[in-house]
Protein backbone atom coordinates (compact mmCIF):
# COMPACT_ATOMS: atom_id res chain seq x y z
CA UNK A 1 0.00 0.00 0.00
CA UNK A 2 1.22 3.49 -0.75
CA UNK A 3 -0.40 6.54 0.68
CA UNK A 4 0.86 10.06 1.11
CA UNK A 5 2.24 9.04 4.49
CA UNK A 6 4.58 6.63 2.68
CA UNK A 7 6.17 9.37 0.58
CA UNK A 8 9.03 11.66 1.60
CA UNK A 9 7.55 14.40 3.78
CA UNK A 10 8.40 17.23 1.38
CA UNK A 11 6.88 15.44 -1.59
CA UNK A 12 3.74 14.47 0.34
CA UNK A 13 3.27 18.04 1.55
CA UNK A 14 3.75 19.44 -1.94
CA UNK A 15 1.24 17.00 -3.44
CA UNK A 16 -1.35 17.46 -0.72
CA UNK A 17 -1.13 21.23 -0.84
CA UNK A 18 -0.93 21.62 -4.60
CA UNK A 19 -3.08 24.51 -5.66
CA UNK A 20 -6.24 23.23 -7.34
CA UNK A 21 -8.73 25.19 -9.42
CA UNK A 22 -11.64 26.62 -7.48
CA UNK A 23 -14.55 26.03 -9.84
CA UNK A 24 -17.63 28.17 -9.51
CA UNK A 25 -19.92 25.51 -10.96
CA UNK A 26 -20.48 21.84 -10.14
CA UNK A 27 -21.49 20.17 -13.40
CA UNK A 28 -23.11 16.75 -13.27
CA UNK A 29 -24.06 14.84 -16.39
CA UNK A 30 -26.27 11.80 -16.05
CA UNK A 31 -26.76 9.18 -18.67
CA UNK A 32 -28.10 5.78 -19.61
CA UNK A 33 -27.22 2.52 -17.83
CA UNK A 34 -23.57 1.50 -17.95
CA UNK A 35 -24.47 -1.42 -20.20
CA UNK A 36 -25.22 0.99 -23.05
CA UNK A 37 -22.46 3.53 -22.46
CA UNK A 38 -19.59 4.11 -24.86
CA UNK A 39 -16.47 4.68 -22.77
CA UNK A 40 -13.19 6.48 -23.52
CA UNK A 41 -9.99 6.83 -21.52
CA UNK A 42 -8.80 10.40 -20.95
CA UNK A 43 -5.46 9.96 -19.22
CA UNK A 44 -3.21 12.56 -17.64
CA UNK A 45 -0.12 10.34 -17.80
CA UNK A 46 1.58 12.22 -20.63
CA UNK A 47 1.06 9.26 -22.95
CA UNK A 48 2.34 9.49 -26.50
CA UNK A 49 2.48 7.05 -29.34
CA UNK A 50 5.97 5.93 -30.33
CA UNK A 51 7.42 8.40 -32.78
CA UNK A 52 5.10 11.23 -31.73
CA UNK A 53 6.41 14.42 -30.21
CA UNK A 54 6.71 13.75 -26.45
CA UNK A 55 5.40 16.19 -23.86
CA UNK A 56 8.38 18.44 -23.14
CA UNK A 57 7.25 20.50 -20.19
CA UNK A 58 4.02 21.63 -18.66
CA UNK A 59 2.31 21.46 -22.05
CA UNK A 60 -1.44 22.06 -22.14
CA UNK A 61 -2.13 20.15 -25.34
CA UNK A 62 -3.08 16.50 -25.69
CA UNK A 63 -2.45 13.41 -27.77
CA UNK A 64 -5.04 11.18 -29.43
CA UNK A 65 -4.59 7.44 -28.97
CA UNK A 66 -6.58 5.29 -31.40
CA UNK A 67 -8.07 2.09 -29.99
CA UNK A 68 -5.94 -0.03 -32.32
CA UNK A 69 -2.72 1.26 -30.68
CA UNK A 70 -0.55 -1.63 -29.50
CA UNK A 71 1.13 -1.72 -26.07
CA UNK A 72 4.56 -1.56 -27.71
CA UNK A 73 3.61 1.75 -29.28
CA UNK A 74 2.57 3.65 -26.15
CA UNK A 75 5.13 5.57 -24.09
CA UNK A 76 4.94 7.76 -20.99
CA UNK A 77 6.48 11.22 -21.39
CA UNK A 78 5.07 12.76 -18.20
CA UNK A 79 7.55 15.26 -16.80
CA UNK A 80 7.45 13.93 -13.24
CA UNK A 81 9.91 11.20 -12.29
CA UNK A 82 8.29 10.77 -8.89
CA UNK A 83 5.96 7.93 -9.76
CA UNK A 84 6.45 4.27 -10.53
CA UNK A 85 6.82 3.33 -14.19
CA UNK A 86 7.63 -0.34 -13.75
CA UNK A 87 3.95 -1.26 -13.50
CA UNK A 88 3.26 0.37 -16.88
CA UNK A 89 6.35 -1.26 -18.36
CA UNK A 90 5.03 -4.67 -17.42
CA UNK A 91 1.36 -4.09 -18.25
CA UNK A 92 -0.05 -0.97 -19.85
CA UNK A 93 -3.45 -1.62 -18.26
CA UNK A 94 -2.00 -0.36 -14.98
CA UNK A 95 -2.16 3.14 -16.52
CA UNK A 96 -4.18 2.75 -19.70
CA UNK A 97 -6.85 0.08 -19.11
CA UNK A 98 -7.84 -0.48 -22.72
CA UNK A 99 -7.82 -4.28 -22.46
CA UNK A 100 -9.99 -4.09 -19.32
CA UNK A 101 -12.49 -1.83 -21.10
CA UNK A 102 -12.61 -4.37 -23.91
CA UNK A 103 -13.24 -7.12 -21.33
CA UNK A 104 -16.15 -5.14 -19.89
CA UNK A 105 -17.59 -4.50 -23.36
CA UNK A 106 -17.27 -8.19 -24.27
CA UNK A 107 -19.13 -9.11 -21.08
CA UNK A 108 -21.86 -6.60 -21.81
CA UNK A 109 -21.12 -4.60 -18.66
CA UNK A 110 -20.42 -1.48 -20.73
CA UNK A 111 -21.87 -0.82 -24.16
CA UNK A 112 -18.72 -0.25 -26.20
CA UNK A 113 -15.20 1.15 -26.25
CA UNK A 114 -14.42 4.46 -27.96
CA UNK A 115 -12.50 4.50 -31.21
CA UNK A 116 -10.07 7.08 -29.83
CA UNK A 117 -8.70 7.86 -26.37
CA UNK A 118 -6.74 10.90 -25.18
CA UNK A 119 -3.87 11.90 -22.96
CA UNK A 120 -2.88 15.15 -21.32
CA UNK A 121 0.23 15.83 -19.22
CA UNK A 122 -1.07 15.99 -15.69
CA UNK A 123 1.55 18.29 -14.16
CA UNK A 124 0.24 21.16 -16.27
CA UNK A 125 -1.87 23.84 -14.61
CA UNK A 126 -5.41 22.52 -15.24
CA UNK A 127 -6.70 26.00 -16.07
CA UNK A 128 -4.38 26.02 -19.09
CA UNK A 129 -5.99 22.81 -20.34
CA UNK A 130 -9.57 24.08 -20.44
CA UNK A 131 -9.68 24.95 -24.14
CA UNK A 132 -8.09 21.68 -25.14
CA UNK A 133 -10.35 19.73 -22.80
CA UNK A 134 -13.35 21.31 -24.51
CA UNK A 135 -11.91 20.28 -27.87
CA UNK A 136 -11.50 16.71 -26.62
CA UNK A 137 -15.11 16.76 -25.40
CA UNK A 138 -16.17 17.69 -28.93
CA UNK A 139 -14.16 14.84 -30.41
CA UNK A 140 -15.60 12.42 -27.86
CA UNK A 141 -19.13 13.45 -28.83
CA UNK A 142 -18.33 12.87 -32.49
CA UNK A 143 -17.25 9.36 -31.50
CA UNK A 144 -20.55 8.81 -29.67
CA UNK A 145 -18.82 8.65 -26.28
CA UNK A 146 -20.97 9.33 -23.24
CA UNK A 147 -18.59 8.34 -20.43
CA UNK A 148 -14.92 9.06 -19.75
CA UNK A 149 -12.64 7.35 -17.26
CA UNK A 150 -9.84 9.68 -16.13
CA UNK A 151 -6.74 7.93 -14.77
CA UNK A 152 -3.78 9.95 -13.45
CA UNK A 153 -0.32 8.67 -12.62
CA UNK B 1 -6.39 14.89 -12.87
CA UNK B 2 -9.81 15.55 -11.47
CA UNK B 3 -10.06 19.01 -13.12
CA UNK B 4 -10.37 17.38 -16.54
CA UNK B 5 -13.57 15.76 -15.32
CA UNK B 6 -14.98 19.18 -14.54
CA UNK B 7 -14.18 20.49 -18.02
CA UNK B 8 -15.54 17.42 -19.82
CA UNK B 9 -18.68 17.46 -17.74
CA UNK B 10 -19.21 21.16 -18.53
CA UNK B 11 -19.28 20.07 -22.17
CA UNK B 12 -21.77 17.27 -21.54
CA UNK B 13 -19.51 14.23 -21.18
CA UNK B 14 -20.06 12.25 -17.98
CA UNK B 15 -16.79 11.42 -16.27
CA UNK B 16 -15.26 9.57 -13.38
CA UNK B 17 -11.70 10.15 -12.20
CA UNK B 18 -9.31 7.80 -10.49
CA UNK B 19 -7.73 9.60 -7.55
CA UNK B 20 -4.26 8.73 -6.26
CA UNK B 21 -3.91 11.80 -4.05
CA UNK B 22 -7.10 12.20 -2.08
CA UNK B 23 -6.46 15.74 -0.74
CA UNK B 24 -6.07 17.05 -4.30
CA UNK B 25 -9.35 15.43 -5.31
CA UNK B 26 -11.10 16.79 -2.24
CA UNK B 27 -9.89 20.28 -3.19
CA UNK B 28 -10.82 20.02 -6.85
CA UNK B 29 -14.21 18.43 -6.13
CA UNK B 30 -14.76 16.69 -9.49
CA UNK B 31 -18.17 15.25 -10.35
CA UNK B 32 -17.09 11.70 -9.47
CA UNK B 33 -13.86 10.07 -8.32
CA UNK B 34 -12.68 6.76 -6.94
CA UNK B 35 -9.69 7.07 -4.61
CA UNK B 36 -7.33 4.09 -4.77
CA UNK B 37 -4.66 3.29 -2.17
CA UNK B 38 -2.00 2.44 -4.75
CA UNK B 39 1.41 3.91 -5.33
CA UNK B 40 1.76 6.82 -7.72
CA UNK B 41 2.00 5.50 -11.27
CA UNK B 42 -0.39 2.59 -10.72
CA UNK B 43 -3.96 3.91 -10.90
CA UNK B 44 -5.34 0.44 -11.62
CA UNK B 45 -3.07 -1.43 -9.22
CA UNK B 46 -0.98 -4.51 -9.94
CA UNK B 47 0.47 -5.28 -13.35
CA UNK B 48 -0.57 -8.64 -14.79
CA UNK B 49 -3.67 -8.99 -12.61
CA UNK B 50 -6.58 -8.47 -14.98
CA UNK B 51 -9.24 -9.43 -12.42
CA UNK B 52 -7.96 -6.87 -9.91
CA UNK B 53 -7.68 -4.12 -12.54
CA UNK B 54 -11.19 -4.86 -13.76
CA UNK B 55 -12.60 -4.60 -10.23
CA UNK B 56 -11.05 -1.15 -9.84
CA UNK B 57 -12.20 0.02 -13.27
CA UNK B 58 -15.72 -1.25 -12.72
CA UNK B 59 -15.95 0.28 -9.23
CA UNK B 60 -15.12 3.62 -10.84
CA UNK B 61 -17.53 3.22 -13.75
CA UNK B 62 -20.35 2.18 -11.41
CA UNK B 63 -20.22 5.70 -9.95
CA UNK B 64 -21.67 6.84 -13.28
CA UNK B 65 -24.90 5.08 -12.33
CA UNK B 66 -25.29 6.93 -9.04
CA UNK B 67 -27.48 9.98 -8.82
CA UNK B 68 -26.39 11.36 -5.45
CA UNK B 69 -23.81 13.84 -6.69
CA UNK B 70 -22.09 16.10 -7.34
CA UNK B 71 -19.62 15.57 -5.68
CA UNK B 72 -18.99 11.82 -5.32
CA UNK B 73 -15.65 10.63 -3.90
CA UNK B 74 -15.54 6.97 -2.94
CA UNK B 75 -12.65 4.84 -1.65
CA UNK B 76 -11.44 1.60 -3.18
CA UNK B 77 -10.94 -0.96 -0.42
CA UNK B 78 -8.30 -3.25 -1.94
CA UNK B 79 -4.56 -2.83 -1.53
CA UNK B 80 -2.19 -3.61 -4.37
CA UNK B 81 -0.78 -7.11 -3.72
CA UNK B 82 2.22 -6.30 -5.92
CA UNK B 83 3.37 -3.64 -3.48
CA UNK B 84 4.77 -6.48 -1.35
CA UNK B 85 8.34 -7.61 -2.11
CA UNK B 86 8.95 -10.96 -3.78
CA UNK B 87 11.65 -12.71 -1.73
CA UNK B 88 12.40 -15.03 -4.66
CA UNK B 89 13.28 -12.20 -7.05
CA UNK B 90 16.94 -11.79 -7.94
CA UNK B 91 18.52 -8.79 -9.70
CA UNK B 92 20.01 -9.34 -13.14
CA UNK B 93 23.47 -8.34 -11.95
CA UNK B 94 25.02 -8.57 -8.52
CA UNK B 95 24.98 -5.24 -6.74
CA UNK B 96 28.13 -3.31 -7.46
CA UNK B 97 29.74 -0.44 -5.66
CA UNK B 98 27.34 2.36 -6.48
CA UNK B 99 29.73 5.17 -5.82
CA UNK B 100 32.74 6.87 -7.25
CA UNK B 101 33.78 9.99 -9.14
CA UNK B 102 31.76 10.82 -12.27
CA UNK B 103 34.65 9.92 -14.60
CA UNK B 104 34.83 6.43 -13.13
CA UNK B 105 31.05 5.99 -13.22
CA UNK B 106 31.11 7.02 -16.89
CA UNK B 107 33.69 4.29 -17.56
CA UNK B 108 31.60 1.70 -15.75
CA UNK B 109 28.27 2.67 -17.30
CA UNK B 110 28.77 1.42 -20.85
CA UNK B 111 29.99 -2.09 -19.91
CA UNK B 112 27.23 -2.33 -17.32
CA UNK B 113 24.64 -1.58 -20.02
CA UNK B 114 26.20 -4.24 -22.25
CA UNK B 115 26.12 -6.79 -19.43
CA UNK B 116 22.35 -6.36 -19.11
CA UNK B 117 21.72 -7.18 -22.76
CA UNK B 118 20.71 -10.79 -22.11
CA UNK B 119 18.42 -9.91 -19.22
CA UNK B 120 16.75 -7.28 -21.37
CA UNK B 121 16.38 -9.75 -24.22
CA UNK B 122 14.54 -12.04 -21.79
CA UNK B 123 12.22 -9.17 -20.96
CA UNK B 124 11.48 -8.63 -24.65
CA UNK B 125 10.91 -12.35 -25.08
CA UNK B 126 8.40 -12.43 -22.22
CA UNK B 127 6.55 -9.23 -23.08
CA UNK B 128 7.10 -8.80 -26.80
CA UNK B 129 7.97 -5.14 -26.45
CA UNK B 130 9.96 -2.51 -24.58
CA UNK B 131 8.95 0.93 -23.33
CA UNK B 132 12.30 2.42 -24.34
CA UNK B 133 11.87 5.01 -27.05
CA UNK B 134 11.63 8.65 -25.98
CA UNK B 135 15.22 9.56 -26.84
CA UNK B 136 15.57 7.65 -30.09
CA UNK B 137 18.81 6.15 -28.75
CA UNK B 138 19.59 2.46 -28.45
CA UNK B 139 20.61 1.56 -24.88
CA UNK B 140 24.29 1.61 -25.90
CA UNK B 141 23.95 4.98 -27.63
CA UNK B 142 22.07 6.40 -24.67
CA UNK B 143 24.77 5.14 -22.34
CA UNK B 144 27.45 6.87 -24.41
CA UNK B 145 25.46 10.11 -24.38
CA UNK B 146 24.97 10.04 -20.60
CA UNK B 147 28.61 9.06 -20.07
CA UNK B 148 29.59 12.14 -22.07
CA UNK B 149 27.68 14.32 -19.62
CA UNK B 150 29.33 12.51 -16.70
CA UNK B 151 32.71 13.33 -18.22
CA UNK B 152 31.73 16.98 -18.38
CA UNK B 153 31.80 17.05 -22.18
CA UNK B 154 28.27 18.53 -22.61
CA UNK B 155 27.69 16.48 -25.77
CA UNK B 156 25.63 18.12 -28.50
CA UNK B 157 22.20 16.76 -29.31
CA UNK B 158 22.26 14.58 -32.42
CA UNK B 159 18.47 14.81 -32.67
CA UNK B 160 16.94 17.66 -34.61
CA UNK B 161 14.47 19.73 -32.58
CA UNK B 162 15.76 18.43 -29.25
CA UNK B 163 18.11 20.55 -27.18
CA UNK B 164 21.00 18.72 -25.54
CA UNK B 165 19.47 19.00 -22.01
CA UNK B 166 16.06 17.79 -23.26
CA UNK B 167 17.68 14.83 -24.96
CA UNK B 168 19.57 14.11 -21.73
CA UNK B 169 16.21 13.95 -19.93
CA UNK B 170 14.79 11.46 -22.42
CA UNK B 171 18.03 9.44 -22.46
CA UNK B 172 17.77 9.17 -18.66
CA UNK B 173 14.13 8.01 -18.91
CA UNK B 174 15.17 5.37 -21.43
CA UNK B 175 18.17 4.29 -19.33
CA UNK B 176 15.90 3.67 -16.34
CA UNK B 177 13.42 1.80 -18.53
CA UNK B 178 16.21 -0.43 -19.87
CA UNK B 179 17.57 -1.30 -16.43
CA UNK B 180 14.19 -1.82 -14.80
CA UNK B 181 12.87 -3.92 -17.66
CA UNK B 182 16.05 -6.02 -17.53
CA UNK B 183 15.57 -6.37 -13.78
CA UNK B 184 11.98 -7.55 -14.26
CA UNK B 185 13.12 -9.96 -16.97
CA UNK B 186 14.69 -12.27 -14.41
CA UNK B 187 11.30 -13.60 -13.36
CA UNK B 188 9.32 -13.32 -10.17
CA UNK B 189 7.07 -10.46 -9.19
CA UNK B 190 9.32 -7.81 -7.69
CA UNK B 191 7.80 -4.73 -6.11
CA UNK B 192 8.77 -1.36 -7.53
CA UNK B 193 10.72 -0.71 -4.34
CA UNK B 194 12.83 -3.84 -4.86
CA UNK B 195 13.61 -2.80 -8.41
CA UNK B 196 14.38 0.75 -7.33
CA UNK B 197 16.61 -0.37 -4.45
CA UNK B 198 18.71 -2.36 -6.87
CA UNK B 199 18.90 0.40 -9.48
CA UNK B 200 19.67 3.25 -7.10
CA UNK B 201 21.87 1.41 -4.61
CA UNK B 202 23.53 -1.29 -6.67
CA UNK B 203 24.35 -0.02 -10.15
CA UNK B 204 26.78 2.41 -11.74
CA UNK B 205 23.81 3.86 -13.64
CA UNK B 206 21.97 4.82 -10.45
CA UNK B 207 25.15 6.28 -8.98
CA UNK B 208 25.77 8.08 -12.28
CA UNK B 209 22.39 9.80 -12.09
CA UNK B 210 23.13 10.95 -8.54
CA UNK B 211 26.44 12.28 -9.86
CA UNK B 212 24.78 14.08 -12.78
CA UNK B 213 22.38 15.76 -10.38
CA UNK B 214 25.23 16.94 -8.21
CA UNK B 215 27.28 18.12 -11.20
CA UNK B 216 24.65 20.16 -12.99
CA UNK B 217 21.97 21.30 -10.54
CA UNK B 218 23.96 24.47 -10.02
CA UNK B 219 24.59 24.99 -13.74
CA UNK B 220 24.38 28.45 -15.31
CA UNK B 221 22.33 26.89 -18.11
CA UNK B 222 18.77 27.08 -16.80
CA UNK B 223 17.57 24.15 -18.90
CA UNK B 224 20.41 21.93 -17.73
CA UNK B 225 19.87 23.04 -14.15
CA UNK B 226 16.18 22.11 -14.45
CA UNK B 227 16.93 18.70 -15.96
CA UNK B 228 19.56 17.91 -13.33
CA UNK B 229 17.41 19.03 -10.43
CA UNK B 230 14.09 17.55 -11.50
CA UNK B 231 14.69 14.74 -13.98
CA UNK B 232 17.57 12.66 -12.70
CA UNK B 233 16.87 11.31 -9.20
CA UNK B 234 13.32 10.98 -7.81
CA UNK B 235 12.50 12.78 -4.58
CA UNK B 236 12.23 9.50 -2.71
CA UNK B 237 15.85 8.65 -3.58
CA UNK B 238 17.50 12.03 -3.22
CA UNK B 239 18.33 11.51 0.43
CA UNK B 240 19.83 8.12 -0.20
CA UNK B 241 22.94 8.96 -2.22
CA UNK B 242 24.82 5.94 -3.39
Amino acid sequence: MTRLSDLPADQAKRLAELECPDFATRPWVGGPPLSTRRVAIVSSAGLVRRGENPFRGRDADYRAIPSDTRPEDLLISHISINFDRTGFQEDWNVVFPLDRLRDLAREGIIGSVADTHYSFMGATDPVQMETNASEVAGRLKQDGVDAAILPPV
Amino acid sequence: MSALGHYLEEEGIASVAISLIRPQTENTRPPRALWVPFELGRPFGPPGDAAFQKRVLLAALRLLERNDGPVLIEDSPDDDPRSRPDPAWRPPLPETEADGPPQVLAQRLEPEIASLRQAHARWRERHGYSTIGLSGFSPAEGGRYIAGWLRGEAPASPRKGYSAPLLLRFAIDDLKAYYLEAASGTGGKPSSRQLGDWFWNGTAAGAGLHALRAMYQGSDDDRLKLIAGNFTVPAARQNQPA
